[in-house]
């Protein structure tokens, strides 16, 4: 179920922005990924590895498209718990692999139950926030 | 329409109750398809074994051996009083036996046991050690503890001939003049002889692999008690939010209400100084004596964040054993697990500041409940098998 979530997402990212669609590649090399989007930015990105387990560092692999075509940069990422208001006990590091690519590298969900990972992201001075819910049992 | 007398009614009531109430009681609790899955995450027990990239000699036979005998020996202390068992007995859960530690000087904390500590990613109450080798350093530096120093610790290495000859064979060269690298390669030795410590199954590792399997006779055997005591647990207590996985601890770190203060005017900051004393040693897995190449065993260290929220935390103890301890909490504050759980049950929101749904909140538990609860903890206890003398490091 989760995984045809996964693909509606990516089939409906591809036919609802096609201007962005032949230079914003959302396949993230495993043939999965999830899309969010703004009226400015669309993120494809991954979790590597791709099933995160509960006190595990993971990493997060993005695709940052801008919907004008100019270059985007992920500023920061992190995730909170919204229920009990406390962030992540680490503060992930962001490399650049170029053409829009960056992997957040350091993230540890380290309790069960719901996150919200958010997004800063900017293509310019303003930086935008795109947020992700996530659900690890 | 004729009613009947009361009396009767009442009679009946009572009958009925008596008959059903302890058949209910006695009942097994049913256990929905989620409720399996999270019991499923406390296992299967034990693990494979803890293997350390950081650490070379990690789960070598011959770092074993030498650790064991560095564990022993208490030439690695000042004085040549105390050695690591001193305060962590075999016969004694690796632990001391005593609700506050003490060594060349009174402690302010309780000595957590050695069992299961080669699994986890953070040591010390304070998670002041991102290794469990460098966690070994601090003990026998300390001044309060063991006293020792890295000129003693290279000295022993160098000069006793059985320590030198497994020295070699753990290492594959002949103990050298470096005496900060000797001492760290003595504490890599004692963190390899430490990780071997696992506790043994359980009563609970049964049942929980019997409930897994869907063997019912088998979970059957398990007291009615532990199990209305897991279900607690793993729901209405929501204890696994911390106490997650076959270990039962995130590894992380809590405030859970104990008080902050260790004598008038001093309090102990907890997790708010483990990291400040993280930071500063030259130990810790961002330095040059992590084996690591690939950097992987760091990542923790590097991305680790220093909060407000810090302050007051301490490490979420793994619950395995947790029956056996003779005092609980980091400061050994509390004598029984009945205090523990009676500690849940009654905790004070308003020492528990939260912005949010609060992790820790007072359970409100009834007597059954208690009872329950410390039924469960005790079943994750199990008689370990004596512990054997080491072999000689070079016959």
């Amino acid at each position: 179920m989760k995984l045809l979530a996964v693909l509606f997402a990516l089939l409906f990212a591809n036919a609802a922005w096609n201007p962005a669609r032949a230079d914003c590649p959302l396949d993230l090399g495993r043939g999965t990924g999830l899309v969010i989007f703004s009226d400015h930015y669309m993120i494809a990105f991954r979790p590597d590895p791709l099933r995160i387990e509960v006190g595990e560092p993971f990493a997060l692999v993005f695709n940052v498209c801008t919907k004008s075509g100019s270059a985007g940069e992920l500023v920061v990422v992190d995730a909170v718990m919204p229920e009990h208001k406390h962030t992540m006990n680490y503060r992930p590091s962001i490399v650049s692999k170029g053409d829009g690519r960056f992997r957040a590298e350091g993230l540890v969900f380290h309790m069960a139950g719901h996150w919200e990972i958010s997004i800063d992201v900017r293509a310019g001075e303003e930086i935008e926030r795109l947020t992700h819910d996530y659900y690890i049992k | 329409m004729r009613r009947r007398p009361l009396t009767a009614a009442l009679l009946a009531s009572v009958l009925v109750a008596a008959i059903v109430a302890p058949a209910a009681a006695q009942a097994p609790p049913d256990w929905s398809e989620a409720e399996i899955r999270l019991v499923g995450r406390h296992g299967p027990w034990p693990p494979p074994p803890a293997r350390d990239p950081s650490n070379r000699i990690s789960g070598t036979p011959a770092g074993i051996a030498l650790g064991e005998h560095l564990f022993n020996d208490v030439r690695l202390s000042g004085d040549e009083l105390m050695s690591c068992a001193t305060c962590h007995q075999a016969g004694r859960d690796w632990s001391d036996g005593r609700a506050l530690g003490k060594a060349r000087a009174d402690l302010d904390r309780r000595t957590p046991s050695l069992w299961n500590v080669g699994y986890s990613h953070w040591f010390g109450w304070n998670g002041a050690g991102d290794s469990l080798w460098s966690q070994s350093i601090r003990p026998i530096l300390d001044p309060r503890e063991m006293g020792g120093s890295r000129e003693r610790a290279s000295r022993l290495l160098r000069e006793d001939k059985q320590l030198a000859c497994g020295y070699e064979r753990a290492f594959g060269a002949k103990p050298d003049g470096d005496d900060e690298r000797l001492l760290v390669d003595a504490a890599k030795a004692l963190a390899a002889f430490q990780a071997t410590l696992v506790s043994p199954r359980t009563r609970f590792d049964d049942f929980r692999d019997a409930l897994v399997a869907g063997d019912r006779e088998a979970a059957s055997r398990y007291g009615l008690a532990e199990q209305r005591g897991l279900q607690l647990f793993i729901g209405a207590g929501n204890c696994n939010a911390c106490h997650l996985g076959p270990r039962f601890t995130n590894g992380e770190f809590g405030d859970i209400g104990i008080a902050f203060f260790v004598r008038p005017g001093e309090v102990d900051s907890g997790r708010l100084g483990g990291l400040a004393a993280l930071a500063a040693s030259p130990f810790n897995l961002l330095g040059r004596y992590n084996d690591d190449a690939s950097g992987s065993s760091a990542l923790r260290t590097q991305h680790v964040r220093r909060l407000h929220s810090n302050f007051g935390e301490f490490r979420v103890p793994g619950l395995r054993q947790v029956g056996r301890s003779v005092a609980y909490m980091h400061n050994g504050g509390l004598a029984t697990l009945e205090d523990v759980v009676r500690h849940y049950s009654e905790v004070s929101p308003d020492r528990l500041h939260s912005d949010g749904v609060p992790l820790v909140r007072s359970l409100g538990l009834s007597a059954g409940q208690s009872t329950d609860l410390v039924a469960f903890l005790r079943s994750l206890d199990a008689d370990p098998p004596p512990h054997p003398a080491p072999p000689p490091l070079c016959p």
